[in-house]
């Protein structure tokens, strides 16, 4: 059995989890290729054209990789927290291939919910009796792939010699190279230091929510607005780079959340699709570096990278 | 207190009707407009979907003629709607309008005390006894009931109708008179009559005009200023069309849910192609394909904001259902920059097709 794994979406997050999962059981586990041009033409000619960039690149990933499976495996994931949600298409999103891409072969239909072991598990011996009828190997699989997961981390910490910028943005853009335009490469180059999402408790972000009006609804508005937050007020930070997609509902609310409640403090905005030019965001993520430099002589602004307590996160 | 809504279709004609029995100061802003878009995308996040946009512009109408509470209606699924309330409180207080807003959410998210609260705080205002506050809402829910029957009969027999217009001059006559009329009970009346009035205008039924399903994004389909009046412009061509989604099958929707029994019939019908409750109004989008195709109409369109996320997934499903089920579909997007003669020479276009595609089964049989 040849198990299909996608390189998109969230398997930035949970790629250890299907991975330990599958090759547990014994299957041959084809993942797609890094994100590259092919890719991207291909996700754009299935999918359809209101789509945001990550939905058409995970499209490319899966018509990558159909010919090569059995079995694909395009996660239904509807929610990663409790009473939170990710995104309709995410909800949508085996349909979404289905229809999208002609001969797909068998794909995971079912819901998934990460943060529900019981539902987690009911996924696993679904997803796992393609490959095997052993109730036990499943269960073997499932505990040793949970395990994986925890011990798995995204998202990336550096200090810098002299700036910090938080990289923000959905962990499915800001962690691909391609999609990101290889910006860590850049701001490394530049020795700028950089900080994620996830190097903020899950605690501090629900903290720093509680100040709206309603609760968030979906995970990654909490997590990313309520690091923003948080690190602004630590003072870790000298700006924020928010890698967004066009046609992404969720972006343009997070961004208006930030927008309101930092008032005039840095933030740059790079918008993404696929014809989005990588010279263009160089000018402009180089424009914005300057200014954030000048700020720092001028102001003596100088946060300080080296403080911040890294806090696990990902478990499944 | 005085009360303003954002609009929905013809929901504020119930509003009115509602209002004015229980006694409640209010102001209705103008109807949808190039005005009210342009003032609601100035004050809105770029990327925000469309009804969205709207609505700001709605609020500031009101509050610029008086209203010092915003009434509306919230719902916490996983798509934007839910998140409406939190950032347009925002946009309001940041234009410097001192502006209370009662967000009426579904039980099922703040629980039957608050909702009551809620409602309370609305209620409190009338000086009416209990009893008839209710006797207010039967009223006001009959009405919508007429109003979206009205409708859907006005589009039913545009096909048919022997002088081309007429359902279309007597639904515009409708709303007209039942506006101008502030007492409550005479309006329901106005309402009545009208609907007698629309079933028996002079018809042909042996013609056989098109019949488009519309279907889609929920408040685009209703509210006509966002689709481009698309119900008006399909009435002209003596297309017939009909939309399951209206106020009244909302209302009831989200009541039923509270004890999943909701739209059993369109939901069965989505699941073949989306078995599962994605957002939005996705499934019923489906459902509403998949039914007309079984009720052999001659196709569908399907409408909704730029970017709107639900609706991108039905997308993408529906070739799958024309192909299968062979039910031409045209999809619509749009936003303030839609332009009305690219999407009118669409909406032609695909009516041709429908045109043809007929002839071509006809005389192959
Ligand atoms: S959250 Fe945004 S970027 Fe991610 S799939 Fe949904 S619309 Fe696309
Ligand atoms: S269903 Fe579409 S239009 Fe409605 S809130 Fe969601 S994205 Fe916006």
């Amino acid at each position: 059995m040849r198990i299909g794994i996608p390189k998109g979406l969230l398997y930035y997050r949970y790629h250890a989890f299907f991975e330990t999962f599958f090759s547990e059981l014994g299957s041959e586990i084809i993942v797609s290729e890094q994100t590259n041009k092919d890719i991207l033409d291909m996700g754009v000619q299935f999918c359809v054209d209101e789509a945001c960039l990550p939905v058409k690149v995970f499209h490319g990933h899966a018509a990558s990789i159909k010919d090569r499976c059995d079995y694909l495996i395009i996660p239904r994931i509807m929610s990663i927290c409790k009473k939170e949600y990710i995104c309709p298409k995410f909800c949508g999103l085996p349909e979404m291939i289905i229809h999208s891409i002609p001969s797909v072969p068998k794909v995971s239909v079912d819901p998934l919910y990460m943060r529900n072991d019981k539902e987690l598990f009911k996924w696993c011996l679904s997803a796992g009796s393609a490959v095997t009828r052993d109730s036990a190997a499943i269960k073997k699989a499932f505990v040793s792939a949970k395990k994986a997961q925890k011990k798995s981390r995204t998202g990336i910490i550096e200090p810098g010699r002299r700036l910090t910028v938080m990289l923000a943005g959905h962990p499915y853009v800001v962690n691909d190279d391609y999609l990101n335009m290889g910006i860590f490469n850049k701001l490394r180059a530049k020795g700028i230091g950089i900080i994620t999402e996830e190097f903020v408790s899950d605690g501090e972000t629900r903290e720093e929510v509680k100040r709206l009006v309603k609760k968030p609804f979906w995970t990654f508005q909490r997590r990313i607005f309520g690091a923003a937050c948080v690190l602004i007020k630590k003072n870790l930070i000298n700006g924020i780079i928010y890698l967004s997609s066009f046609a992404c509902g969720i972006d343009s609310v997070i961004i208006d959340l930030i927008r309101h409640f930092v008032g005039d403090f840095p933030m740059l905005v790079i918008k993404l699709d696929e014809h989005t030019g990588e010279a263009g965001v160089d000018t402009r993520v180089e424009a914005f570096i300057d200014m954030l430099e000048r700020r720092v002589l001028n102001e003596n602004y100088n946060p300080s990278p080296r403080e911040c307590v890294l806090s696990g996160q990902n478990p499944v | 207190m005085r009360i303003t809504i954002p609009h929905l279709g013809n929901v504020y004609l119930a509003v009115k009707i509602l209002f004015d029995s229980l006694g409640l100061d209010y102001v209705i802003p103008p109807l949808n407009s190039r005005e009210a878009l342009s003032l609601g995308s100035k004050y809105s996040p770029e990327e925000i979907c469309l009804p969205f946009k709207l609505m700001v512009g709605n609020y500031i109408a009101g509050v610029e003629s008086g209203a010092d509470t915003v009434l509306l209606v919230g719902s916490c699924g996983p798509c934007r709607f839910g998140e409406y309330p939190e950032l347009q409180i925002r946009i309001m207080k940041q234009l410097g309008y001192d502006v209370d807003f009662i967000v009426l959410d579904p039980v099922q998210s703040i629980g039957l005390n608050e909702l009551f609260k809620r409602i309370r705080k609305v209620g409190l205002e009338s000086g009416k006894s209990a009893l008839s506050k209710i006797g207010s809402v039967f009223l006001a829910y009959n009405a919508m009931r007429l109003i979206d029957e009205i409708e859907a009969s006005a589009h039913a027999i545009a096909g048919y109708e022997t002088n081309p217009g007429e359902a279309k001059n007597l639904l515009s006559s409708c709303k007209k008179e039942v506006f101008s009329c502030s007492d409550p009970v005479k309006a329901v009346k106005i309402l009545n009559q009208y609907r007698n009035r629309i079933k028996t205008i002079p018809a042909d039924y042996s013609k056989k005009p098109l019949k488009i399903a519309v279907m889609g994004e929920i408040y685009t389909v209703i509210e006509p200023f966002s689709n481009l009046y698309i119900e008006d412009i399909l009435m002209d061509m003596g297309v017939s069309t009909v939309r399951r989604l209206t106020p009244t099958w909302w209302l009831k929707d989200m009541l039923l849910k509270t004890i999943n029994l909701n739209s059993r019939e369109l939901l069965k019908a989505s699941n073949e192609f989306l078995p599962l409750y994605i957002g939005g109004h996705a499934r019923e989008c489906i459902g509403e394909a998949v039914l007309a195709a079984k009720e052999q109409m001659d196709g569908a369109i399907q409408i909704f904001p730029m970017g709107c996320m639900p609706e991108i997934v039905s997308k993408s499903i529906l070739p799958s259902i024309a192909q299968k089920k062979k039910l031409p579909v045209l999809s619509l997007v749009v936003d303030e920059m839609t332009g009305e003669a690219g999407y009118l020479t669409r909406i032609e276009a695909f009516l041709d097709l429908l045109e043809r595609r007929r002839e071509h089964v006809c005389t192959r049989c």
